[in-house]
């Protein structure tokens, strides 16, 4: 259904520590020692691209360096539960560029697994009851079976209730399953897509398919309801710890995330701080990332937005950036950098069945 | 638990169908409504299942025929006659009817096709088949249906584009719409799609829907048999939910969710 739009800015409260300080502090300094302070208390995250890459390549290898550029301690998570959560809203077998590729989680799985974590795969399909025929329809069924990972439809599994914290749509708290409650880390794996409502889809929004259809419905229509944008900010703000990384090998453009046209990109793009990394994710596609309304909410709050505060590592932004599609409609333009991307109307793409 | 009610009383094995009942009725809300799992109380989209459940508990050959269980019922079917999903004016970015009226997964959400279905299931059970709602359901149902058959959870074109369809709700769907009278052909090219989309690869859930949804149309599968086994060997997810669709599509049209269909009624 059509989601609603609203300022988001002024429906999110700014309640974490961090904009307390940067409050009582701008007032102690007055409005000319604000940005001044704010850069110093901004915090740095590192985002790591490579780029190249291929499904029958080395990924297990590239997602290791991109693991270890971004901080993450190989140490910490000996003993640790990681749960990896891929994007499979709707399988097709029509449309392989609109789901996560198995041999990006599998890659993932055994990197984590060799530095002793214990590693599960969980998705909770946002469109589709049939959570067998998700994995089925994506090829990720097999491939984790072969590899022996073990599969969690979060659509279907107990529940825990966590409070909202993000507050910025009216929720007052998620019932997130029992996998997710209990993973020392997420891991955060999507692929790159438009998104038709809100622009981008990757890291952040994601995470719409850890909350359960069995509670939430099918679609998620609760969270449409709270807004898209809000409810995205909210979520994230209310899990574990979860880093991210994104398929961005062949990605989707034009009417994403479930119709748009393949996109092919060569990249992953990997970070410890999802909200750095969807803020890069937008600059590599077109869009401005303070633009994107999920993304100006989680600015500062879960992350850091502006180029400045994200260390890159890697390739470099600005040399794999390829402007993608979008429809041309009014709420997407106003999130387009320069170079902009062309702007399509959505079309039924040529040879595509229909069933 | 509503379903494997229904498979157990499908194969004749009315006690134990009735155990399933009676712990259906320990759950039922003061309200009439029940939620998705006993320490769950919300949302109460399972309530049209269970008054499957307990229609079926009531019928002949069954331990406690004849009303055991209709004071159940008439609350359950209360509570559903008090739930509606939330309409939206008509909108040029979506291609389906949203001031048609059905019900939603959680209150306070729009209609969507599946809690649709299964409540139109439960008014056509119990005798409502001419309620409004159910008139109108019905109709949401249709329009929810692609002009070249089939439907997704309940969204058709979105800001210009045409989706996908699936198997899945589109067997639900036209299992609801048993004995339903559609000019714009829209169940008979739902009952090709469904067709043309079966196979030995359809995993358990799909493939049950899909066969039950052809099966209230009067129309089979050669293989099905040899599907059912395959996708019972291969299941992997929500084992008595997928067991119990399986073995209810493994009826074929002796189904009880088919019969209950096509239980007469007029308006109420």
């Amino acid at each position: 259904m059509t989601p609603e739009f609203t300022d988001v800015d002024a429906a999110a409260p700014r309640t974490d520590r961090r904009a307390v300080l940067i409050g009582s502090g701008a007032a102690a300094l007055g409005l000319l020692g604000y940005p001044l302070l704010r850069s110093a208390l901004a915090d740095r995250a590192a985002v790591f691209i490579a780029r190249r890459q291929r499904y029958d390549g080395p990924l297990e290898e590239t997602i290791r360096a991109g693991l270890l550029a971004s901080g993450i301690d190989p140490a910490g998570l000996r003993g640790r539960r990681v749960l990896i959560k891929p994007n499979l809203v709707e399988p097709s077998r029509l449309v392989a560029h609109m789901t996560t590729h198995p041999a990006m989680v599998l890659a993932a799985a055994e990197v984590f697994r060799r530095w002793g974590a214990s590693v599960e795969v969980g998705e909770a399909p946002g469109h589709v009851r049939d959570s067998e025929s998700a994995l089925g329809e994506s090829g990720l069924g097999e491939a984790i079976e072969s590899a022996g990972l073990p599969f969690a439809d979060l659509n279907y599994e107990e529940v825990a209730w966590v409070p909202n914290g993000g507050r910025a749509s009216p929720l007052a708290g998620f019932y997130f399953p029992r996998q997710v409650v209990e993973a020392d880390l997420i891991v955060s794996m999507p692929k790159l897509k438009t998104h038709h409502w809100v622009g981008l889809t990757a890291a952040l929004k994601n995470m719409y398919g850890v909350i359960p259809g069995i509670k939430y419905g099918w679609p998620k229509n609760v969270l449409h309801h709270a807004g898209i944008p809000h409810t995205v900010f909210d979520i994230n703000a209310s899990l574990p710890k979860t880093i991210a990384i994104v398929d961005g090998i062949l990605c989707m453009e034009g009417d994403g995330p479930i119709m748009g046209s393949p996109k092919p990109m060569g990249l992953v793009i990997v970070g410890a701080n999802p909200t750095a990394v969807d803020a890069t994710c937008a600059r590599i596609i077109g869009l401005a990332p303070e633009q994107v309304s999920y993304l100006r909410l989680s600015e500062d709050r879960l992350g850091p937005l502006a180029d400045r505060y994200i260390t890159q590592r890697g390739e470099r932004w600005q040399d794999v950036a390829s402007p993608f599609s979008m429809l041309d409609r009014p709420h997407l333009r106003r999130l387009q950098a320069n170079p902009a991307g062309p702007l399509i109307s959505a079309v039924w793409p040529a040879g595509r069945a229909s069933g | 638990m509503a379903l494997a009610a229904l498979a157990l009383a499908g194969h004749q094995r009315h006690a134990a169908a009735e155990r399933v009942a009676r712990r259906l009725a320990a759950l039922q809300a003061g309200d009439g409504s029940l939620g998705i799992t006993a320490s769950q109380r919300d949302p109460h989209w399972p309530t049209g299942l269970a008054v499957l459940a307990w229609s079926v508990a009531d019928e002949p050959g069954a331990r406690q025929p004849g009303g055991f269980w209709q004071a159940n019922i008439d609350r359950a079917v209360a509570w559903i006659l008090s739930t509606r999903g939330e309409t939206l004016p008509k909108a040029p970015d979506l291609g389906h009817d949203p001031t048609l009226e059905g019900w939603s997964w959680v209150e306070g959400t729009h209609s969507w096709i599946e809690p649709t279905a299964i409540n139109l299931l439960a008014l056509k059970a119990t005798g409502r088949t001419g309620h409004p709602r159910a008139r109108q359901a019905a109709l949401l149902l249709v329009d929810r249906m692609f002009a070249s058959g089939g439907c997704n959870y309940g969204n058709t074109i979105v800001l210009g584009q045409r989706l996908l369809p699936h198997v899945e709700p589109s067997g639900l769907a036209l299992l609801a719409l048993a004995g339903e009278r559609d000019e714009r052909r829209r169940i008979a090219a739902s009952l090709d799609y469904v067709e043309a989309n079966l196979s030995a690869a359809t995993t358990s859930m799909s493939l049950a829907h899909g066969l039950i949804g052809l099966a209230a149309h009067g129309r089979s599968m050669p293989r099905s048999s040899s599907w059912l086994e395959q996708a019972a060997r291969k299941r992997r997810g929500p084992a008595a939910h997928q067991s119990a669709l399986l073995v209810l599509a493994a009826l074929g049209e002796d189904c009880p969710l088919v019969r209950l269909a096509l239980t007469p009624g007029g308006p109420a």
